[in-house]
């Protein structure tokens, strides 16, 4: 109840940001709390980081915009992004990209703000979903000294929901959580592919919860 | 901006026909994908509805249930369903259901239609009924064999010493002698620079002993002057268009270095296409002992492997298999006599079933019988009692293992004058019951191997009368049919057999090739056609105007496709040193393989249903 007062309240302020994209994310139409998640406007968004820190650079971007009922992949975008920053040697030996690709990638700027763009109206959908959210308001806020309001669901916690008393944290992880739901093993690390892989795992949930179940009691979870 | 879904190319990259497609293709397409999720008992798509979407089983699995009937196919992952809607424009035919959790590609009715119209291979996989896409492969099919002719090269087909040649100076007489000493039909002609011409025997036939030409005379005056050559890399193909276009029935093959490797002759090719087959059944035909002929008759499997190996198709190599088969039962029969003395009265050993319909495989037990001539004193059964004997075990020597069911030479049973076959036969038509049935079908197959054919000839004649003129023998004959459980794709568990350590199998002859026989079968029989193999019967149907002839040429393309995979099946288990039999796993086949299975079976079904309209409806 708090979160979504905050969330309106974030909202009136940025409309008054000069930005073009932020007053477009401002003014777009919201899809109400009471929506049925299944017919709910979501974007699945998943970033690769130089690090695990607070702080940590963007590597690539990868996001695409749904409903639970159907994946479209026509709009999906995925990007390397431009950073000057050293890079974690470990993080960007998981992700397999390296600082040559990294420098090559398309300016944050632009990234940010088609992302921004495509979210209006949306809300994220990623696991861990904290994650992709602070490094979004902290791009923003870089980029833009606003604050960006971001309603979002994280399959993470909505798993610990659904499946309350499995051992080890390691059974909550993307890929596990998806075989629970007969969904194929990916390649982990491409921000494309880990975005699809949280979308579909989404929808694989919703078939485990009441058909009426809401955006808003989602969004709840954490 | 890097857009590549590699993913899902990837796993399009794996899937038929969507492998046929180039990679730049495939990432295009993988952009344009829609990701749908079916928990397991959700109704996919349901007959009626309509639809516009391709779907691909990503990970699950689907169940298509047809309309109105209890049938059902699995579809696995990497399966493509739904398009037949979209090529007719509209509604759904078959209900699909989510067996499992399942994950769905859908690609939409428009790509679909722009990637049937741009590229012929996807396009011919998407035809729009099975027998037109088995017509495809079969024609792919077709044209991988004839490559084996194209990458042979000829000179692996020369006898390793070296040419046989002769000067032009030498009389025609010396040049006839070289040719007797050595043991060949032809001589190369050859001077100070090498070869100038060629003589065959034909050419001293023609040339000389008809032309009246004296042996004193020269060779140079007779031979076939600057024959044309190829060198010794040419392909068999090469050589064979050669020989075609000239009319002639040798080459001279010419090495890198200028020399003469040898001259390569028409047999040499003919016998490269199937020598040991012929070989074979030279060697059977003139076994002169029990011995000889269990010995000759072990080079059956090895032919059998050969002609696998070589490309010749399901169609002749089922009749080369049967001719060998066939003359190792007349010659059982020529050395029993041999053992036993004349026979007492005519008789014809008939042979029943595969042999007698000329499709024959490696491995068949015998099904065979007696037709006594009616003059048959009581004497005389003790004659024959012991002949039938001998042929039955003499057989199972020869590999023909004696018949689990008793239908061989060897039992009372099967040793009949031509008057009780007759009662049998007519008991058969016109008293049918299905037990009887069940056991008789095998015995509207049948072929005179040895004897007194007009014994048989004449007992079938009289047959296909009565059998012709009692719809309730075709009904009858019609349900039989309807037994077999042809798949309509491959259930992990349902329609399969399980082997006896449990891996799932399926039953190639009893589940796809014996219902095209039954089908042919019954619709001949049904119409007095007195043609016995599989094929000629689905032919004469069609010239008796009783089934339309792409239908035919669909069942025959179908049987064809499966004996295709079954022949190469029980080639491997021979070469493996393994005993030939007919169940396949579904998991060794490629995925190709398997599309055209089903298409196959599609056909099959479709088929059976037709006979069950037909036919089948005269039973009360």
């Amino acid at each position: 109840m708090f979160a979504r007062l905050r969330f309106a309240h974030d909202l009136r302020r940025l409309g008054k940001a000069e930005e073009p994209v932020l007053a477009r994310y401002a003014a777009a139409e919201w899809p109400e709390a009471g929506t049925p998640v299944r017919d709910a406007p979501l974007l699945a968004l998943d970033f690769e980081l130089d690090g695990l820190k607070r702080g940590a650079h963007l590597l690539q971007a990868g996001w695409t915009r749904f409903t639970p009922r159907a994946i479209p992949l026509e709009h999906a975008q995925v990007h390397d992004i431009r950073s000057n920053a050293a890079l974690d040697r470990q993080a960007v030996t998981i992700h397999g990209i390296g600082g040559q690709r990294a420098s090559e990638g398309a300016r944050l700027r632009e990234v940010i703000a088609a992302l921004i763009a495509d979210l209006a109206g949306r809300v994220l959908v990623a696991h861990g979903a904290s994650i992709e959210v602070e490094a979004l308001q902290g791009a923003a806020k870089a980029l833009y000294g606003a604050r960006l309001p971001i309603r979002s669901i994280c399959t993470l916690m909505l798993e610990r929901h659904l499946a309350p008393n499995l051992a080890g944290d390691g059974a909550y992880r993307l890929g596990a959580a998806r075989a629970r739901y007969g969904l194929p093993a990916y390649d982990a690390h491409d921000a494309l592919g880990d975005a699809i892989a949280a979308a579909e795992l989404l929808m694989a949930q919703l078939t485990r919860m009441p058909r009426d179940t809401t955006l808003g009691r989602l969004e709840a979870l954490g | 901006m890097g857009q590549e879904f590699a993913e899902i190319a990837r796993f399009l990259g794996s899937a038929a026909p969507f492998n046929l497609l180039g990679e730049e293709v495939l990432a295009r397409i993988s952009r344009q994908v829609t990701i749908t999720y079916f928990p397991a008992g959700e109704t996919v798509l349901s007959a009626g509805e309509i639809n516009n979407r391709l779907m691909i089983v990503r990970s699950g699995a689907v169940e298509l249930r047809l309309a109105g009937e209890e049938l059902t196919a699995r579809l696995e992952p990497g399966s493509a369903f739904a398009y037949p809607s979209i090529l007719r424009g509209g509604e759904v035919r078959n209900t699909a259901i989510a067996m499992e959790d399942t994950l769905l590609y859908q690609l939409s009715g428009a790509l679909f239609l722009k990637l049937r119209k741009d590229h012929k291979r996807f396009r011919e996989y998407f035809v729009e009924d099975e027998a037109d896409r088995i017509r495809h492969a079969l024609r792919r099919r077709e044209s991988g064999a004839q490559g084996m002719f194209d990458t042979t090269q000829v000179d692996s087909l020369l006898r390793r010493s070296g040419p046989v040649v002769c000067s032009p100076q030498q009389t025609i007489r010396e040049a006839a002698q070289i040719m007797r000493e050595r043991d060949v039909s032809t001589l190369a002609v050859c001077d100070d620079t090498g070869l100038v011409g060629i003589l065959s025997d034909k050419d001293l036939r023609n040339r000389v002993v008809a032309a009246g030409v004296s042996g004193d005379h020269a060779v140079r005056e007779v031979m076939t002057p600057r024959p044309k050559t190829l060198p010794t890399d040419a392909s068999v193909a090469e050589a064979m268009a050669l020989m075609a276009a000239g009319g002639f029935r040798h080459v001279p093959l010419i090495a890198a270095d200028g020399a003469l490797a040898g001259v390569i002759s028409s047999s040499d090719i003919l016998a490269f296409l199937g020598s040991n087959a012929i070989d074979a059944g030279l060697a059977i035909a003139r076994a002169d002992s029990p011995a000889a002929l269990v010995a000759a008759a072990a080079r059956i499997p090895e032919s059998f492997v050969r002609m696998e190996h070589q490309g010749l198709g399901p169609a002749h190599i089922m009749r080369f298999v049967s001719a060998l088969g066939e003359a190792a039962h007349r010659r059982a029969a020529q050395l029993a006599e041999a053992e036993l003395g004349k026979p007492p009265v005519p008789y014809a050993l008939v042979v029943f079933g595969s042999l007698a319909r000329e499709e024959q495989l490696v491995g068949s037990d015998q099904d065979n019988g007696l037709v006594i001539d009616d003059t048959m004193a009581e004497g005389d059964a003790a004659y024959f009692a012991q002949l039938g004997g001998r042929i039955s075990d003499l057989l199972n020597d020869c590999g023909f293992v004696y018949c689990n069911g008793g239908i061989m030479a060897k039992e009372a049973a099967q040793r009949l004058t031509a008057g009780e076959w007759q009662r049998r036969y007519t008991d058969w038509i016109e008293r049918p019951d299905e037990d009887k049935i069940l056991r008789a079908t095998i015995f509207f197959d049948m072929s005179c191997v040895h004897g007194e054919a007009a014994l048989v000839d004449s007992l079938r004649e009289n047959v296909l009368q009565r059998a012709a003129a009692s719809s309730i023998f075709a009904s009858y004959l019609a349900r039989d049919a309807q037994r077999s459980k042809v798949p309509l794709g491959f259930f992990r568990n349902l329609v399969l057999e399980s082997t006896a350590d449990g891996e799932k199998v399926f039953d190639v002859k009893a589940q796809a090739v014996m219902p095209v026989i039954d089908i042919a079968r019954t619709t001949a029989l049904a119409h007095g056609i007195s043609a016995v193999g599989t094929a000629d019967r689905l032919d004469a149907i069609v010239r008796a105007g009783k089934m339309a002839s792409g239908d035919a040429q669909s069942l025959k393309d179908a049987m064809v496709l499966v004996n295709d995979l079954r022949i190469r099946h029980q080639a491997q288990l021979l070469a493996a040193g393994k005993a030939p039999e007919n169940a396949i796993a579904p998991a060794t086949l490629s995925p190709l393989e398997r599309d055209h299975l089903k298409d196959a079976f599609a056909v099959i079904r479709g088929a059976l249903d037709s006979l069950r309209r037909n036919l089948a409806g005269g039973i009360a």
